[in-house]
């Protein structure tokens, strides 16, 4: 899923405005009161109208959150170093080598045409032409019907193989038209899928509910359902069936499957390109429909993971206001006398407190959905 | 009787599932916007392959002309080989091999490119264990992106959408919606300056080979996370201050994405464009027994207003002193 896909389909999904706080998280343990209290001022960091303690909590998390995102991102690419370099050379000496062998072979070949040779082979290959091979398949073309509804299919859905690609300057400006319109529509659509998938698990929710299961052990179930449904429909039988029809091999499917189902779509293992291969008729539309269904359960399923992520984030930085709370209560109790009065909070009203910001913050979003508090904030 | 019976059944069954029928024109008009995708497509490209065929057809035959002693089949094999080690990035021809893929800018670059789905594949992992990490680390990266973009848009957006917003409702007086609009056309036009036509102009510079549309048909194809990979910066020959150049456009992805989220949500708070939405999203039952597990609200950008509101009316039912302080702190906040 990409990221867009995420975001926009997340912020659709209350359109009543309201939602229920049953199963806000299924594994993180974190109070409604401070769930409500950092929600609020994750979005909202007005000076002098908030605690002391909320505004270190709220700028606090995002710094966390800034800093764990790049460290993550360097440590990714330190490791990645460390597993290709050497791959990567090997690959480097080997093309060499057979490039020096076949010019021994053909000695009045010289390094110049052949150079050139291959350059023009090279660009011929990355404009999709595949110069291997017998006559016949001149015939078939990578923009005919079928495989122009791919890319379509791949450029809409933001995965983007690439291994096809438009050259022309009509298509590459027809493609950015196309997708500008293409994808939030494919994202809409995504969306309404994930919701009939998520509609099953609730429907196994409320069967087990019925047959007088309790609430903690029904969302533990759901949630391992849809797991290892997902897992087994998703990634593990294409991958068998892959083998069968790419001839790939079972982790070169799983792979696949996984770049393809997360729309990073690098475009290494692509459906339906081997040239030596027969595909039955219908077997893109069977994978189009794979990638449809798998598309909406990877958005679900990563929903799912930054949910997690989110509150064990909280849980971190409620434990280190803890400790930061011990020792900085004097500096504290200080800062407190330039807060207008009300707004100061005992440790003990924070609920009503948050309710207090939420008002502040329907005041300053235009556009929430509840009229009463429009009325109240612009009247 | 009877008659008005069945028209009031049957206007019932349009109304219940109205959310029903509009999800069955959602499915055909994707359909239809994907098949006229590919008639286009193909009506535009295919004349441009033919000619590409053709010409490589015509090349491989006079070489294979002109060193007779060269047998179809030994080049075949040959191309074979060289065609796979291009597929992974690697270059046989002499001048390009000065360029290392996985050298640790390279390496970040890659890492950025995974994590925002964009994926170009100008170089992929090429040893298992690459691929075995590849998933894992995207597994637990991509969440963690969607994490910090909610988090960092969330702050974003009520510096440069919801104060502006209010500052020019109050001080000039013209209607939310008006301003909304205006405001946020005014804000999609300096992000397509400031993300793409600058960018595009510093990239056709930089790159050798790259005329101005090319540089901007880069520059959507990355910020979109499409990423199809015929156009990646930094992959040139003897390419200056490489670790630099890959380092600058790691960052401007990021910001980009970054400023698209911001202009998309900024589009998406607008009240006409929430109206329309509704119409395809399945109304929420408000059963109290439902075990809502999969419902996945809490990263949502506009609906963190949603949710104070919800949060709101939850506490007011349970603290009446909220309503009190109310006036106070709406004063103060005016006020400010």
């Amino acid at each position: 899923m990409n990221v867009f896909d995420s975001s926009l389909s997340l912020s659709a999904q209350n359109p009543s405005g309201s939602r229920s706080w049953e199963g806000s998280s299924c594994l993180g343990e974190v109070s409604q009161e401070c769930k409500a209290f950092t929600d609020h001022h994750l979005s909202l960091s007005v000076p002098c109208c908030v605690s002391p303690k909320a505004m270190c909590s709220g700028k606090l998390q995002t710094g966390l959150l800034v800093a764990g995102y790049f460290i993550y991102l360097l440590v990714g690419a330190a490791v990645f170093q460390a597993l290709e370099r050497t791959a990567e050379k090997q690959e480097k000496m080997a093309a060499a080598q057979m490039k020096e062998a076949f010019l021994q072979n053909f000695t009045h070949l010289t390094v110049a045409e052949m150079e050139q040779f291959m350059k023009n082979l090279t660009e011929a290959i990355q404009n999709g032409v595949y110069p291997v091979g017998n006559e016949s398949q001149i015939e078939e073309s990578n923009w005919d019907f079928s495989n122009s509804f791919f890319f379509a299919g791949t450029v809409v859905s933001t995965i983007g193989y690439g291994t096809l690609r438009p050259k022309t300057a009509g298509g590459q400006i027809f493609c950015v038209f196309f997708a500008l319109f293409g994808i939030p529509l494919n994202i809409v659509f995504l969306h309404r899928v994930g919701k009939m998938l998520s509609l099953l698990c609730k429907k196994l929710g409320k069967f087990l509910y019925e047959k007088g299961m309790r609430k903690k052990k029904i969302k533990f179930l759901t949630l391992l359902f849809f797991l290892a449904t997902g897992i087994l429909v998703f990634l593990c039988l294409p991958s068998l069936f892959f083998q069968k029809t790419e001839g790939w091999s079972y982790s070169e499917g799983i792979y696949f499957a996984f770049i393809t189902l997360s729309t990073i779509g690098f475009g290494d293992y692509v459906v339906g390109k081997q040239p030596d291969r027969n595909y039955f008729s219908y077997y893109r539309t069977l994978v189009a429909i794979w990638i449809l269904f798998g598309l909406a359960w990877i958005a679900l399923l990563f929903n799912l993971l930054t949910t997690v992520l989110e509150d064990t984030e909280k849980i971190i930085v409620k434990d280190i206001h803890q400790i930061g709370k011990v020792s900085k209560d004097n500096v504290a109790s200080q800062q407190r006398r330039c807060w207008p009065a009300e707004f100061i909070p005992e440790e003990e009203l924070l609920p009503p407190h948050a309710g207090g910001d939420a008002q502040k913050m329907e005041s300053l979003a235009p556009d929430s959905e509840h009229p009463k508090t429009e009325k109240n904030a612009f009247s | 009787m009877l008659q008005s019976l069945a028209g009031s059944s049957c206007v019932r069954l349009v109304e219940q599932h109205r959310s029903a029928w509009c999800f069955a024109l959602l499915v055909l008009g994707y359909l239809l916007y994907l098949v006229f995708g590919a008639v286009v497509f193909s009506s535009v490209e295919l004349p441009y392959e033919d000619l590409l065929r053709q010409e490589l057809g015509k090349l491989k035959q006079r070489f294979l002309e002109e060193h007779a002693c060269l047998s179809e089949q030994q080049l075949e094999q040959f191309l074979l080989r060289v065609l796979e080690a291009s597929n992974y990035g690697v270059s046989v021809l002499s001048n390009a091999s000065g360029n290392w893929n996985w050298d640790f800018t390279s390496s970040l670059f890659f890492a950025s490119t995974v994590l925002s789905t964009t994926g170009y594949g100008h170089t992929v992992p090429l040893s298992d264990g690459g691929k075995a990490f590849c998933i894992i680390y995207s597994v637990i990266g991509i969440p963690f992106t969607l994490l910090f973009l909610t988090a960092v848009v969330q702050r974003i957006i009520v510096y440069v959408s919801r104060r502006p917003v209010l500052y020019f409702h109050i001080r000039w007086g013209f209607s939310k919606q008006i301003v909304a609009i205006i405001h946020a056309i005014v804000l999609g036009f300096i992000t397509v300056s400031c993300f793409f036509l600058i960018p595009a102009a510093i990239f056709s510079v930089l790159e050798d080979d790259w005329n101005f549309l090319e540089s901007f048909y880069f520059c959507f194809i990355s910020l979109s996370t499409i990423g199809l990979g015929d156009y990646v910066p930094g992959e040139g020959y003897n390419q200056k201050f490489r670790e630099l150049y890959k380092i600058g456009i790691t960052c401007y992805l990021l910001l980009g994405l970054i400023a698209m989220l911001v202009v998309l949500e900024t589009f998406c708070e607008l009240h006409e464009l929430k109206k329309f939405r509704k119409l395809f999203y399945v109304k929420k039952d408000k059963e109290e027994d439902q075990v809502n597990i999969m419902e996945h609200d809490q990263l949502s950008f506009s609906s963190i207003s949603d949710q104070a509101a919800s949060m709101k009316d939850d506490q007011k039912a349970n603290e009446p002193f909220v309503t009190s302080q109310s006036p106070t702190s709406n004063d103060s906040s005016l006020n400010n």
